[in-house]
């Protein structure tokens, strides 16, 4: 920079926008200053102010570096019209009609590809929009059968976007809604169901025709216009563009139908989601024909194709809309494989059909342990999204259950069901916040789910405190005043013991899920287990008071409980759910003990550091629960104690593995017909196996043998590990 | 941000340390003659791009946290570590933003060395806890830094530009209040009614 003005004559008047010279603060003339430090500045230095932060020095871009600027030009165009004129997306894509054809099918193809990248977390501008074809959709208006595809597929991505942003459960997937001003949709979108549908008529005709004419062995195909010149290709391309368009009519009917409100369209739409799996196959069928017409001077790599034919497709151009980006350093963006692509689609397909099959059970706990089951096969971004517009509409469950009646129905309290005064208690619609809060939580990306998990930790511990405190001063400090007790007392501990059990069902949650995100170490591995198997105990605990108070509550009202004994496992004393959470107890306790003796005895699984200490890790691990008291009165003593207690000798006496065993069978009877709890029993009872084994090599051989090797893997259970044992 | 080591075995004491054969010598950031050094290292080995104005932020605000590795062999810039520290919601942290050892020199504790001598200035200066990222693909510095007492916090996800996921590492230093008797915790315990022979 050049300071321009001199320091001769009369200081310069400030403009009139800049407020004149006060007491605190007089205008001086600063250009020699300037000048001077421009002089003493050297390429790439800085003044640096007390405000220069970071994430300025961060948001710093050197122009023409390829790892930061974005916009930085690779394919030699400035615009598309420029890409356009230089005939890289010609419209017919060749004056040969069976060429033609096969290209269009190239450019689908590459979409669908392109489709399931931006599904995966890319930018819709570098993924569908790099299509010139489908952003200067006019172009295309004669090329009836590219023209209804792009069409759809752009009216299909609107949709999810709009599916996506609805939901909110993006936060660190938001690129999938970013759209840089792309054109989403234009009048012509309304109607590209009818115009797919028109085109996909003449095919089928088509179709029909070539079928016929082969038995009657028919030289010309009357009244219809083939495709292509080559009439011993034509059945086989009218097949390959059939499958194609069928499976974007059908996609877009599920979008569609997934949308309506209260889960209406979802049956209609498991029908459709049938039909996009028999179109994929289909889909998946045509390659063969497909490859085999293929020019083979233009094949992709064979593992990276995204195209069936493996050629690549013309009328794209990555880095057109690279300057529409934000001014961020570019991100790389690999198009998924074709292969690759249809079983994302399959998955995602198989995804949206679990939550389309969902019963609107108006039970909480039932649609949290849903969420928790669905949530296991890692769904993506748009399954996800489509889970939490389904159970949160208007400020209801499903748009259709209020949440404090979902409340009233989880403490087994029917009779205050539609209750004003319940409805309105303070106590009760913050409740339902955190209950919505909750749903919303659990459909968010394991990631994300961990952490809000924690944080909202303290807002429900903080509840049940204030609840308590309510109940204390209403009621006093007696808690056996069973025969004078009223409803309002009745509801308002019921209240208490659920939320605990919320809050003790959210803090084991939190925990199981730090092994699904690898957060923990070996050597962290007894402290973790310890920690689960105390919150899995209060967790029994509040759900077993939670059900002696309904129980009583049904005693009372001299009423046999015969509506409300679905649960199964009922005619026990507790439902089979308790008895669940009593196996993860025993196979925490276990693992636990396990570490804490191998640490003990053989001096395995510690990591001294010399920074800190165990306390210090145990701190950070568990800082929310501690925060929140979950549970109160637990430190890093409690731990440190019963850890330096165990041996290997105690570890055998409690057997805890067996004790599993023991209770395995009677669970399998209770969940039976339920396949993904019994799937669940089968991989806990293999846990309690093969550590009940291990346990026993290790017990004999002796946990001080140098030679014993001891790991911990998880073959069997992604939360609950396997003692693996060597010997060296 | 990132970093590019290799697991080692224990890190080395003193101004310069003798591993196979060879002395490598610790520097502390002498100024601008250095920044190049810092630089080209960064730039060759880590995946995300810093423009100039993020290595001067880093080593102008904080150069007695920066160190760098020299083969002393041929005087060849090895290694460098880049930190900052400062107030983060309420206390005052470490952050440990680059890290860098050439590929050839990797497995020798150098990583270790460089950035052990800034978590120690760092803690020295009143630092509470540091924290860094790393890819969760890289298995070396996730080793390094579990040694040295840092634990996986949190998961971010798609965090760095190639798509890959970080984890956030956290080192808590000890705290005195932290140092409570285990008697003073013990009337607490007693309120547990739980039914479990490991309590």
């Amino acid at each position: 920079m050049e300071a321009s003005s001199s320091s001769a004559g009369p200081a310069p008047q400030p403009p009139p926008s800049i407020p004149p010279s006060s007491d605190q603060a007089v205008w001086a003339d600063a250009s020699q200053l300037v000048a001077a430090a421009c002089a003493d500045l050297q390429d790439g230095d800085l003044v640096h102010g007390e405000n220069f932060s970071l994430f300025a020095a961060m948001s710093a871009l050197e122009i023409m570096d390829p790892k930061m600027d974005s916009g930085m030009e690779r394919s030699g165009y400035y615009s598309i019209e420029e890409a356009i004129e230089d005939g890289i997306a010609p419209v017919p894509l060749s004056l040969d009609k069976t060429l033609d054809i096969q290209r269009t099918l190239d450019v689908i193809d590459h979409l669908f590809s392109c489709e399931a990248t931006w599904h995966k977390g890319h930018t819709l501008a570098q993924t569908v929009f790099t299509c010139i074809y489908l952003v200067k959709i006019e172009r295309i208006a004669s090329h009836a059968v590219l023209n209804s595809f792009c069409r759809i597929l752009r009216a299909t991505c609107n949709a999810l976007i709009s599916v996506v942003s609805t939901a909110r459960t993006h936060e660190e997937e938001d690129l999938f809604t970013m759209s840089f001003g792309l054109a989403l949709k234009d009048e012509g979108d309304d109607k590209c169901l009818s115009v797919l549908n028109s085109v996909e008529e003449t095919i089928s005709r088509q179709l029909r025709a070539c079928k016929s004419q082969a038995l009657s062995k028919k030289k010309t195909l009357e009244g219809l216009e083939s495709l292509q010149d080559n009439p011993a290709l034509e059945e086989d391309y009218c097949r390959a563009l059939l499958c194609r368009l069928r499976f974007r009519k059908h996609f877009h009917h599920v979008v569609t139908c997934m949308r309506r409100p209260n889960g209406r369209g979802l049956d209609l739409a498991r029908k459709h989601i049938t039909s996009c799996l028999t179109e994929l196959s289909l889909m998946l069928k045509s390659q063969e024909f497909l490859k085999s017409r293929s020019d083979i001077t233009l094949h992709q790599g064979d593992a990276s194709c995204t195209t069936a034919s493996g050629c690549c497709p013309i009328g794209f151009d990555v880095s057109l809309n690279s300057r529409l980006l934000s001014p961020a350093p570019p991100r790389a963006v690999e198009i998924l494989a074709w292969g690759d692509a249809i079983r994302y689609f399959e998955k995602l397909l198989h995804d949206l059909d679990i939550i389309c099959a969902l019963s609107l059970d108006p039970v909480l706990e039932n649609v949290l342990q849903f969420i928790a089951q669905f949530q296991k096969s890692v769904p993506d971004l748009v399954p996800r999204a489509f889970l939490q517009t389904l159970l949160i509409q208007d400020g209801k469950l499903y748009g259709r259950d209020l949440i404090c009646d979902v409340i009233s129905r989880a403490l087994s309290l029917p009779d205050i069901v539609g209750d004003k005064e319940f409805q309105t208690n303070e106590f009760v619609v913050q409740l339902g916040q955190l209950v919505f809060n909750l749903l919303k939580i659990l459909c968010t990306n394991t990631a994300w789910q961990r952490r809000k998990l924690g944080k909202s930790l303290q807002d429900w511990s903080t509840i049940s405190i204030q609840l308590e405190l309510a109940l204390k001063r209403e009621f006093g400090e007696t808690r056996n005043v069973l025969a004078h007790e009223n409803i309002c007392m009745r509801v308002s501990k019921q209240l208490l013991v659920w939320s605990q059990e919320q809050t003790y069902w959210i803090a084991s949650r939190f925990l199981i899920l730090g092994f699904e995100l690898d957060l923990y170490s070996p050597s962290e591995y007894c402290m973790v287990y310890w920690y689960m198997h105390v919150a899995f105990i209060k967790l029994i605990e509040k759900m077993q008071l939670r059900i002696l108070a309904s129980n009583e509550n049904a005693r009372r009202k001299g009423k046999k409980k015969k509506d409300h004994s679905k649960d199964s496992g009922r005619d026990a004393a507790f439902p089979a759910s308790c008895l669940l959470l009593q196996c993860y107890v025993l196979l925490s306790e276990g693992l636990s003990m396990l570490l804490a003796a191998l640490r003990n005895e053989s001096k395995s699984f510690q990591l001294p550091s010399i920074f800190n200490s165990e306390q210090e890790r145990f701190m950070q691990h568990f800082d929310l629960l501690q925060k929140a008291r979950i549970p109160e009165g637990i430190t890093y003593y409690s731990f440190k104690e019963a850890a330096a207690q165990a041996h290997m000798a105690d570890v055998m006496k409690y057997n805890f593995f067996k004790e599993i065993q023991k209770i395995i069978p009677s669970l399998k009877g209770s969940f039976a017909g339920d396949l993904e709890k019994l799937a669940e029993i089968r991989q806990i009872e293999q846990v309690a196996e093969h550590n009940r084994i291990a346990l026993n090599i290790i017990n004999h051989v002796g946990a001080g043998d140098p030679s014993l090797r001891v790991s911990f893997e998880f073959t069997h259970h992604p939360h609950f590990a396997v003692a693996v044992v060597k010997r060296s | 941000m990132s970093a590019a080591v290799m697991p080692a075995s224990a890190p080395a004491e003193g101004g310069s340390s003798s591993s196979g054969g060879e002395e490598i010598a610790y520097v502390s950031y002498g100024g601008e003659q250095h920044l190049p050094l810092v630089m080209s290292l960064v730039d060759e080995e880590l995946s995300e791009p810093y423009s100039i104005f993020t290595y001067r932020y880093f080593v102008y605000i904080w150069p007695q946290l920066t160190f760098l590795a020299f083969d002393a062999k041929d005087g060849k810039c090895v290694g460098t570590v880049v930190c900052k520290m400062g107030e983060h919601r309420g206390s005052f942290r470490g952050y440990i933003a680059m890290l860098v050892v050439l590929k050839p020199y990797r497995g020798r504790g150098i990583a270790t060395e460089l950035v052990t001598r800034s978590i120690r200035v760092m803690m020295e200066s009143g630092c509470e806890e540091v924290t860094l990222e790393a890819e969760v693909t890289n298995k070396g510095a996730l080793a390094l830094y579990g040694r040295l007492g840092f634990i996986r916090a949190k998961r971010l996800y798609r965090y760095y530009l190639n798509g890959v996921d970080a984890f956030r590492l956290k080192l808590l230093f000890p705290r005195p209040q932290l140092g409570l008797h285990p008697m003073m915790v013990g009337e607490e315990r007693d309120e547990q009614h739980m039914d479990s022979p490991y309590l």
